[in-house]
């Protein structure tokens, strides 16, 4: 399977240039996880249970 | 800050949730019949407009963007309004967006029929219709970022995420992939020629399935299982994480479905690469999901809507961890061209979105219509109707692939091929056609019984057209947030461009030396340009669909070079405005089709294909056979080609018809000589002047040598 990669007569080049910006992006993207609180996280994992109340079950037509 | 009151608009949600069920039912209904078609030619009623080659586009066409695509709009516009607690930017932008929509896929449902086709597969409407889709589709992208802008939510969830890159990267895709130069109302010729066109029709066709088939469905997952299970995401970090690794690597995948093929062999292997290591932000989506679901197991027993969404999400992750293995090239090798990717894109159409589609409208219009769901027994019934018709409709194919594939490559010890005849193959495999459409079958009555149950839901409910809501107002922020992440969540502009950024890279690495790099096309000086009368035959080609069952492409393999001839070189292809390589091959190889046969075969074999091969599943073309060629398009179709780079003389245009008739006229002289009596007139002609030109190039340069 490695052969597939690095026998490429000169054109690897393309595929570790690739490879290597991927690394680097995924770098930056840990850095900003690691540097991520907990709290916050937490927080924004929330959102999506929020809006439940009985106010919501009204049209705006009955109030 | 103050409590600003407010309404949602649920009226959109349920139009597009409506829409979602009549198109999920006219697409499925449609492809029964194209998977019928497959075992029994004679159910499309021997009319063109319900032919195979045309069928095949509206069936992949409407399942894609009208059902699936009013689903995402469905879910978009309920999520998106609640997660920014704000109502849509505009209701008359809504309003046009859902007309729009439906316009173009009623549009695109009667051009199809009648064969005006670019044949660039998941994107096969002519121009006028991409012009309206792109128009709509910014008019949706205006109306998401209005309600982004106006928002009353500092931060945007990760659903919103998804929904942005979608927006954008479906923008970038469907433009580039749709760059024709019109020659007619209903005709045009893509700028990109052979390998390059391949590249292009490929990055957006893979990425198709990337940003509209799967991360509109993330951001929908991210919202409707935490509801559903009314618990949070398993990890929040996590989906940030697989978020920006999925469209980053996704873009560079598309290549795989060319390896073997003319296309330079390092492009090949950057997709083959990155398709591994999609598995890993595929599954993290996936995981993320099924451990949302962690304690909540005795509600999915009791619950049918989180029963489909955990089906989905099942069927994700094996889509998604076949998909690379597909892209290893010794697995590609056999399985390509064969039903193992057809079985593979319905395990991800029926189980992913299709199920997750159902899961949500459960879900959804019992909320919207302030009531509960009709029945939930039929929910049960319908999720077992589901479940049994993806696997009748599968694991036949998955056989049908592996007996073909092997079949194909089979040679006797005297070193012949042991099924030299095509057609051998293809009749051991319709037992398995016949039990995958059973599974369609069942499939699509599950989806008409959810219909019913619906139907009878909203007829119990009152539908809230505009839901009552309050929240506070956002004050513009002051103090400087720490944590890069969390100030890109309230930048919706900076966030997309970013997002934009991440799925050009790979685009360009990979198309950029391909375009510019002459040395990765090698020109072969024997090939010429087509004569007037083979475009002619070209486009009737195009406009009939034969690119559905045939390719055109053969793979340095032996058993290719002994069925079909000589491999395919990427500079056979440089005058092929659009290429037609195909991906599926219910019939043989047609790259070097040219002067196989005498010109009266392909007449009967055109006229009835069982008249040279009893048993054929392949569609009879009476009509091409009394149809009149329109001769006059020829000069507007020869001066838009020259336009885009062939080398045709200067007043070639001027007398191409009479070119193209002196062409016709040898052919009918030849069909007389054989007992067949025609008139230059006819399309049949044309298509056999193509036919018999094809791959014929470089096998002159074999004889010259
Ligand atoms: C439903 C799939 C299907 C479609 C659509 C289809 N074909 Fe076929 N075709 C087949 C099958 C299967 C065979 C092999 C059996 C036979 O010879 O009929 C075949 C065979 C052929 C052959 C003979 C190849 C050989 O090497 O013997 C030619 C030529 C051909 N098709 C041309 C066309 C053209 C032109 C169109 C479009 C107008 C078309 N086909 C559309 C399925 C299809």
């Amino acid at each position: 399977m490695f052969k597939q990669i690095t026998n490429l007569n000169g054109d690897e080049r393309y595929l570790i240039f690739s490879l290597l910006m991927f690394l680097a992006f995924f770098i930056i993207v840990g850095i900003m996880l690691f540097r991520m609180k907990k709290d916050y996280a937490e927080q924004m994992s929330q959102m999506p249970l929020e809006e439940d109340n009985e106010i919501n079950k009204m049209d705006t037509e009955n109030l | 800050m103050q409590i600003e009151k407010f309404s949602y608009d649920n009226k959109i949600v349920r139009n597009f949730g409506i829409a979602t069920l009549v198109w999920g039912i006219t697409g499925m209904t449609v492809g029964l019949l194209a998977a019928i078609q497959l075992f029994w030619p004679f159910m499309n009623f021997e009319t063109q407009y319900t032919t195979f080659g045309r069928i095949r586009p509206i069936h992949t066409n409407g399942v894609i963007f009208a059902f699936v695509g009013n689903a995402i709009f469905m879910s978009v516009y309920y999520s998106m309004q609640r997660l920014l607690k704000a109502r849509m930017y505009s209701d008359f932008l809504s309003k046009v967006h859902f007309w729009g929509w439906q316009s173009i896929i009623v549009a695109s449902i009667i051009t199809l029929a009648m064969g005006f086709t670019s044949s660039h597969e998941y994107a096969e409407m002519e121009w006028p219709i991409d012009i309206a889709v792109v128009v709509v589709w910014v008019i949706f992208g205006i109306n998401m970022f209005g309600t982004i802008i106006k928002r009353r939510e500092r931060h945007m969830y990760v659903a919103i995420w998804f929904y942005i890159a979608t927006f954008v990267t479906v923008a970038v895709l469907y433009i580039v992939n749709s760059v024709q130069l019109p020659v007619s109302g209903w005709k045009s010729y893509y700028i990109y020629a052979g390998v390059q066109d391949a590249l292009v029709q490929w990055w957006y066709g893979h990425n198709a399935v990337a940003f509209f088939l799967t991360t509109p469905f993330l951001g929908m997952m991210y919202y409707f299982l935490p509801k559903m299970a009314n618990r949070p995401i398993y990890s929040y970090k996590l989906s940030i994480l697989h978020f920006w690794s999925l469209i980053f690597i996704y873009i560079w995948a598309g290549p795989h479905h060319l390896l073997y093929t003319a296309l330079p062999e390092w492009v090949q292997n950057l997709g083959v690469v990155f398709s591994i290591m999609l598995i890993a932000p595929s599954w993290g989506g996936m995981i993320n999901g099924l451990l949302t679901l962690r304690g909540a197991w005795d509600k999915v027993r009791s619950e049918p809507m989180l029963k489909f969404m955990v089906v989905a999400l099942t069927c994700y992750g094996m889509a998604t961890f076949e998909g690379p293995m597909l892209a290893l090239k010794q697995v590609n090798a056999i399985a390509h061209f064969t039903d193992w990717i057809v079985a593979h894109v319905h395990v991800g159409a029926l189980g992913w979105n299709g199920f997750m589609v159902f899961g949500i409208l459960y879900w959804l219009i019992p909320r919207i219509y302030n009531t509960t769901l009709y029945s939930k027994k039929l929910s049960s019934i319908h999720f077992w109707l589901g479940t049994l018709g993806i696997l009748f409709y599968a694991i036949p194919l998955y056989w049908a692939a592996v007996v073909q594939g092997l079949m194909w490559k089979e040679f006797t010890p005297e070193g012949t091929l042991k099924y030299g005849n095509f057609l051998t193959t293809v009749l051991q495999i319709l037992p398995m056609y016949m039990m995958r459409a059973v599974g369609g079958a069942l499939y699509l009555s599950g989806v008409i019984i959810m219909a019913f149950n619906l139907v009878k839901t909203m007829k119990q409910g009152k539908l809230i057209a505009n839901e009552y809501a309050e929240a506070m107002s956002l004050e513009p922020t002051i103090v400087k947030e720490r944590g890069i992440h969390r100030r890109l969540e309230r930048k919706p502009v900076l966030f997309m461009v970013l997002a934009l950024i991440a799925i050009l890279i790979g685009g360009m690495v990979e198309m950029m030396p391909t375009f510019m790099i002459s040395s990765n096309v090698p020109t072969i000086a024997s090939v010429k340009p087509y004569t007037p009368l083979e475009i002619q035959g070209r486009d009737i080609y195009i406009r009939e669909g034969c690119m559905g069952c045939h390719t055109q492409m053969i793979r340095p393999f032996r058993s290719e070079t002994a069925r079909y001839g000589e491999y395919s070189k990427a500079g056979e292809y440089v005058y092929d405005y659009t290429y037609l390589w195909g991906s599926k091959r219910t019939g043989p190889d047609l790259h070097r089709i040219g002067q196989k046969y005498p010109n009266k075969w392909h007449y009967d074999h055109m006229l009835d294909p069982t008249i040279t091969s009893p048993g054929s599943i392949m569609p009879a073309y009476p009509w091409l056979l009394t149809q009149d060629l329109d001769y006059a398009s020829t000069p507007g179709k020869i001066r838009a080609l020259t336009i885009l780079g062939v080398p045709y003389t200067t007043d070639y245009a001027d007398k191409s018809i009479e070119e193209a008739r002196r062409q016709a006229d040898l052919i009918v002289k030849d069909l007389e000589a054989n007992q067949v009596k025609t008139d230059s007139d006819k399309e049949i002609i044309a298509l056999i002047a193509y036919l018999q030109r094809l791959g014929t190039d470089i096998k002159v340069n074999a004889d010259t040598k």
